[in-house]
């Protein structure tokens, strides 16, 4: 799966998993950051990365183990799309 | 026994979000003046419900906040934003929170069981699961609002709504608190209505949610606050009862300890829970009977026009607050009747739960 | 105000039946936590709890958790020697969560394969939190106000709390007041959903903790005005000296960072009960054994006492989370600590966390006469209670 596919079944997730607004999900971008405080995120908290880790582990069946620190690959859409393309390829 | 010396606690703020009315006590004015039933639909089952639109819950949450909110919690949460805004009280001082619900996120919890019973562990979803639990109103209002004293979720049959404030009351008038923010919510869920259905449940039911700012009338006043009403006197006690049952016993506790809490020999009006359900409702009567003798005492309920649910009972202290200001006791099929004094809030649960809160002009 | 006793006694554990049993288990640093049998735990990673194991008392068309409730409340009131005419006017503050949740769900899941269930099994009544308090009222004739608190975790502390300002404030003599929980795929799928949940038995304040384990029980008590006690000639078990309660408003599961709130609530009981901080010689921790939790705790326990003392250890070590029964369990846990001069042990602590500066009783309980002791509960929305008891 291309890092593009990856992008836009998160964006499916946004809205079916993370209660967003349609719209609002269709107006968010590779570079759009993902965790709360940070200019422009769609603003993520927690509890948010803990139902987007299930949704990734259902969707795509890439196991987000919590031990290891992933804050780098949650940044952003692009950071999260390749992290999970690049899991998918190894696999 | 000897009792606490008790503080005086008054109403300095009003919310109110439910079909028939939204806002502060502007709004709760405006509608008592001319109350008239809001829309009913099938919502509720085979009863008639009163449910509220959905537009008018996305107008008073924005979407960002709303996402992450439960509707119960977006009703709770809006109502306690017209009190406190009301109320123009500081949290930072110390603000306190009572919840009263009787079904609590029944909405939530379905759908987060449906989840896993549809996708098995992967289906869960954890955004949910603390919805699941019946204080989820409270936690998410504590923090909207910055409440971060005392908060409680009470789960009573009925009374809710009532107890809500008769607790709250009770922690202001003991000095454990200056400010507390308390009322009751509920929300119209299908399958619960189809239980209802199955219990012989009857009366109309409602959603929504009531909640009023008590202060220590010293606190209010000294910080120039707008005082709505007092609450001169309240209690809870128990009537024996099977559970969830209707009893025979009519001597209340509650309505004496509230009366005596208040000076008073009995009150002038009533606001009653009356809430369609025919067996509790005689009963009810039976027991106001035997408080009030046989005086006539001008009496009515809101709950056939908005439907039962814990944020009545809250409303109905609040609507009490507004008679013993301007002297209306609101009729059913629109305008009132003329009355002076102070009334009584009275409500009585199936299993013998029952609340009476003393109000007057402040 | 008035003194508040403790003059009885209810648990119904994951060590058995009764407060004997209970305080067995707590003294030998038994651990209760084993493999799940009353919910298929099938898919989760952790498969573990520590259930009740013979519920016993009560008709079976009775939910498990008002059966749990029963036992411990009747042992409470019979502990507490409390006629009829007491019990008639008696106070009832329930802490419940889940309710009759658990015998919901199987009518639920029934429901969902296309089966069907005897229509007692979808009574909404019995699935309420408000269920038990009605059930207990009943069957024991306490005739007095009653009502249910929901506050998460702390709802068994907090309905301590509750019973303790009536009596304080003379609305009531006597009041029975405890928390009862049992187990649920609720409760359990959405602790494992939430990956907060130890695949092995919980480990508190140990450096290598990875999480919760989840438990089930009930435990009441007697509460009394000191007077009232000392006319009826009975001797209490101890004083429930104070309480202080607090809301973090910070984040619906999350803990406020620095520990402010629990701190808040473990100062609050402390001036409550007009007692400095260093005479408290035991803290009953809430100890869920989170990374999370038991580092934030042990910060807030640090800002009000000071590093190094007093001793601390978690219950939940031996019988898990017991949710809204953990507030009530643990002050009995609390209360006997003082009344048998011995510190319940952190019975799973191998490796103590360096980041702890305090002494958690690993494994063995340690014999030690204290005068005061607190039991720390801290509930999911932040819903903080601290409950203080001082010895008889």
């Amino acid at each position: 799966m291309q890092d593009k596919e990856v992008f836009d079944e998160l964006k499916t997730i946004l809205v079916s998993r993370l209660k967003f607004d349609p719209r609002r999900a269709a107006d968010v971008v590779q570079s759009t950051p993902l965790p709360k405080g940070v200019e422009g995120s769609i603003g993520l908290d927690s509890l948010d990365f803990i139902e987007l880790s299930i949704a990734i582990e259902e969707r795509f069946g890439v196991v987000v183990d919590e031990s290891e620190n992933l804050s780098a690959h949650f940044a952003s859409f692009d950071t999260l799309s390749r992290f999970v393309a690049g899991r998918l390829r190894a696999a | 026994m000897p009792q606490l010396q008790r503080r005086e606690v008054v109403i300095t703020g009003v919310g109110v979000v439910n079909a028939a009315i939204v806002g502060a006590s502007p709004a709760l004015g405006a509608w008592l003046r001319e109350p008239r039933p809001a829309a009913r639909s099938g919502a509720g089952g085979a009863r008639p419900a009163v449910r509220l639109p959905e537009a008018t819950l996305a107008g008073l949450i924005d979407p960002d906040e709303a996402r992450r909110l439960a509707r119960v919690c977006q009703l709770t949460i809006a109502a306690a934003r017209f009190a406190v805004a009301e109320a123009g009280l500081d949290p930072a001082a110390g603000l306190g929170l009572v919840v009263g619900s009787e079904l609590g996120d029944f909405t939530s919890t379905i759908a987060f069981a449906d989840g896993y019973l549809a996708r098995g562990p992967a289906g869960l979803s954890p955004l949910l699961f603390p919805n699941t639990v019946m204080n989820t109103m409270a936690a998410t209002t504590a923090i909207a609002v910055a409440a971060r004293e005392l908060t409680l979720t009470l789960n009573v049959p009925t009374v809710a709504g009532e107890l809500a404030i008769a607790r709250a009351t009770a922690a202001v008038a003991s000095g454990r608190a200056d400010a507390v923010l308390a009322g009751g919510v509920d929300e119209l869920d299908p399958l619960v209505a189809e239980m209802l259905d199955a219990l012989g449940d009857d009366g109309v039911r409602g959603e929504g949610a009531t909640f009023l700012v008590l202060e220590a009338e010293r606190v209010a006043r000294a910080r120039g606050a707008r005082v709505l009403g007092r609450i001169a006197g309240a209690a809870w006690r128990s009537l024996p009862a099977r559970p969830w049952g209707v009893g025979r016993h009519v001597a209340s506790r509650a309505i004496a300890e509230a009366l005596a809490q208040a000076g008073r020999q009995a009150p002038d009006w009533l606001y009653v829970s009356a809430s369609g359900d025919a067996t509790r409702d005689a009963w009810e009567s039976r027991v106001l009977s035997a408080a009030l003798g046989s005086r006539r005492v001008p009496s009515v309920s809101l709950a056939a026009l908005i439907g039962h649910h814990a944020g009545l009972g809250a409303l109905h202290v609040a609507a009490a607050a507004w008679t013993a200001r301007v002297g209306l006791l609101p009729a059913i099929g629109g305008g009132a009747e003329r009355v002076a004094g102070g009334g009584l809030v009275h409500g009585l649960g199936r299993g013998g739960g029952h609340v009476a809160v003393m109000v007057e002009a402040a | 105000m008035r003194r508040v006793l403790v003059t009885g006694l209810g648990a119904v554990s994951p060590f058995g039946a009764g407060v004997k049993t209970y305080w067995a288990g707590l003294a030998a640093g038994t651990c209760a936590i084993r493999p799940l049998s009353l919910i298929d735990a099938t898919g989760f990673r952790c498969r573990i709890a520590a259930e009740v194991p013979d519920v016993g008392a009560g008709s079976a068309r009775r939910s498990r958790a008002d059966r749990l409730a029963l036992g411990a409340a009747a042992e409470a009131l019979e502990d507490a020697g409390l006629g009829a005419a007491d019990r008639a006017s008696a106070a009832l503050v329930v802490g419940a969560v889940g309710g009759g949740m658990l015998e919901a769900e199987s009518w639920y899941w029934a429901r969902a394969r296309g089966e069907r269930l005897p229509r007692w099994a979808a009574s909404l009544r019995a699935m309420l939190p408000a269920a038990h308090a009605e059930a207990l009222a009943h069957r024991l004739r306490l005739g007095g106000p009653r009502h249910t608190v929901v506050t998460a975790c702390s709802s068994g502390a907090v309905a301590l709390a509750e019973a303790a300002e009536l009596i304080a404030d003379g609305v009531v003599d006597i009041a029975v007041a405890g928390g009862v929980d049992a187990v649920t795929r609720m409760c359990f799928m959405g602790f494992n959903a939430l990956k907060l949940l130890d695949p092995e038995p919980c480990r508190p304040f140990d450096r290598d903790r990875r999480g919760m384990s989840i438990g089930e029980g009930a435990a009441f008590v007697v509460l009394e005005a000191a007077e009232h006690a000392r006319a009826r000639g009975v001797r209490p078990h101890a004083e429930l000296a104070g309480h202080g309660t607090t809301t973090d408003a910070y984040h619906v599961t999350a803990p406020q960072p620095e520990g402010e709130g629990m701190a808040r609530a473990m100062r609050a009981a402390l001036v409550a009960g007009g007692v400095a901080p260093d005479a408290i010689g035991y803290v009953n921790a809430h100890g869920t054994a989170t990374p999370q939790n038991d580092r934030i705790e042990a910060r807030a326990i640090a800002q009000v006492f000071g590093a190094g003392r007093p001793l601390v250890s978690s219950t939940k070590s031996m019988i898990g989370h017991t949710m809204a029964a953990a507030g009530s369990l643990e002050a009995v846990a609390t209360i006997l600590a003082l009344t048998h001069e011995t510190i319940p042990p952190t019975a799973t602590l191998l490796t103590p966390d360096p980041e702890v500066e305090f002494d958690c009783v690993p494994r063995v309980a340690r014999e030690l006469a204290v005068e005061h002791a607190i039991s720390n509960s801290f509930g999911f929305g932040g819903q903080n209670i601290t409950l203080l008891f001082r010895r008889a």
